[in-house]
């Protein structure tokens, strides 16, 4: 198998914001961006997936629907993915948000921030669970981060995939969640600065390693 | 912990940034996508862009400054000025905007910030409220029209109808400070804040670091807002953060 290069990243585009910092920041960590409104078209002929991070659950899930088996399966089968905000949320069961099916990566689901003030808007500590801190940590440094949201998930089992914390006014929720290769971030890395950019970046170079050196669900 | 914010505001014209005293006498102060970058690196926490021409031959411009901003920015960008609808969000995110103020458009029909909640998302729908002391009427009565234009609403309650109808942020601007270096609004700053459950912004007055300070710690603000004492090289992003921090707010 031969090593693709530049890895190909496709931003599934569920029409509702601001995708042009991320795919600047992916871009510029080497990836060839394609932007994909159509949830099964989204996971083919890619060396990974992202979700990004604007808009509202039930829309968002109400898009990805026609093709959520598909995007699904090929997660499952170790497509590199990065969830962000919304997009990590749509790794969940579902959400109190709104109606709709998440993919149903990580069991659980995603409920209002338990503050008073909500949106949490601004910039968090995040705080890696105990032991070998997440790669995509690691490599960036990336110790604070900018969050808007109102919403954050609940996994049925956090140590089977909470990688970072973070916290507001004393509810405790989930920073980073890893399962496999897919990765979810609450926070906004392509609005966390150079820390936030060297985490895409990272993001990016790990898809040039031997596990993911091909789109396939071979591997 | 969640930390306090400065938030760096850059009035639009003509895809210049200008700088005014109380909304009038303007002059040129820089290129917005090189100055964006340049607070970026300096520390800001978020940039603002308020397009003050209001017209829509230079919306245009505004979104294409906004489109080669967010290519080169890594920090949250808001776009403000002549937003009238849900549709108009919509524009601005596309072009690259993470949030959108709304101004005079809420005041003539409050729905339009249900419908960009509904759609986007609350978290990008930013209520900007220009606020006016009146000694006669006893109140901070809102001002529309780039300030310009007095309206029947008092600030507090018209804050907190804002919330109800969707927005996920409030820009208090404070008229009478707006340019004068003279220090935030506190007892606006104050009274809003503790009047509604979703992050205030406290605009208008900065002079110095002190300034900041108060409008967080003793206005209630969760971020603030400055502009004309950076263009103006009286102060700089680092010092005021440095200031912040050194008074114990969390900052990043």
């Amino acid at each position: 198998m031969t090593t693709v290069y530049p890895p190909r990243v496709t931003l599934f585009d569920y029409g509702a914001g601001n995708l042009h910092s991320l795919a600047k920041a992916l871009e510029h960590a080497g990836a060839a961006v394609r932007i994909e409104a159509d949830a099964a078209a989204a996971v083919r002929d890619t060396d990974a997936l992202v979700l990004p991070g604007v808009g509202a659950f039930a829309a968002a899930a109400e898009r990805l629907a026609p093709g959520r088996e598909a995007m699904r399966d090929a997660i499952a089968a170790g497509l590199p993915t990065l969830g962000i905000c919304l997009g990590m949320q749509l790794m969940f069961d579902g959400s109190d948000e709104g109606p709709g099916e998440g993919l149903g990566l990580i069991p659980g689901r995603v409920t209002r921030i338990q503050a008073q003030r909500v949106p949490q808007i601004g910039w968090n500590t995040v705080e890696p669970t105990g032991g070998a801190p997440d790669p995509l940590l690691a490599v960036s440094g990336l110790t604070i981060a900018y969050y808007a949201n109102s919403f954050v998930c609940r996994p049925e089992d956090a140590d089977a995939s909470v990688v970072a914390w973070s916290e507001h006014e004393g509810d405790r929720f989930p920073a980073a969640v890893r399962a496999a290769r897919a990765v979810g971030v609450q926070f906004h890395p392509e609005k966390s600065s150079a820390p936030g950019v060297a985490m895409i970046d990272a993001f990016v170079r790990s898809l040039n390693t031997p596990a993911s050196t091909s789109s396939g669900p071979d591997r | 912990m969640l930390t306090r914010r400065l938030i760096v505001c850059l009035d639009v014209k003509g895809g210049r940034v200008v700088k005014g005293t109380q909304f009038v006498n303007l002059r040129d102060v820089g290129d917005p996508v090189e100055l964006a970058a340049r607070y970026e690196a300096e520390g800001a926490d978020e940039i603002t862009f308020l397009d003050i021409s209001a017209s829509n031959e230079e919306r245009a411009t505004l979104l294409d400054v906004a489109r080669r901003t967010a290519e080169r920015l890594f920090v949250p960008l808001t776009i403000g000025g002549g937003v009238r609808t849900a549709d108009d969000v919509g524009r601005a995110l596309r072009a690259g905007a993470d949030k959108v103020s709304i101004n005079s458009a809420a005041v003539d029909r409050p729905a339009v910030l249900t419908e960009s909640a509904w759609r986007f998302g609350a978290q990008c729908v930013v209520a900007s409220i220009d606020a006016k002391w009146d000694d006669a009427a006893g109140m901070f009565r809102v001002h529309v029209k780039g300030g310009r234009q007095p309206t029947e609403l008092e600030a507090v309650a018209w804050a907190r109808e804002c919330v109800a109808r969707g927005a996920g942020e409030i820009l208090l601007t404070s008229i009478d400070r707006d340019g004068a270096r003279t220090g935030y609004d506190l007892p606006l700053t104050r009274a809003v804040a503790d009047a509604v459950d979703v992050p205030v912004i406290a605009s208008g007055g900065a002079g110095n670091a002190e300034h900041v300070r108060q409008a967080i710690a003793d206005g209630h603000a969760d971020a603030a807002l400055v502009a004309g004492i950076l263009h103006d090289g009286v102060t700089t992003v680092g010092a005021l953060k440095r200031t912040m921090a050194d008074a114990g707010l969390p900052v990043r």
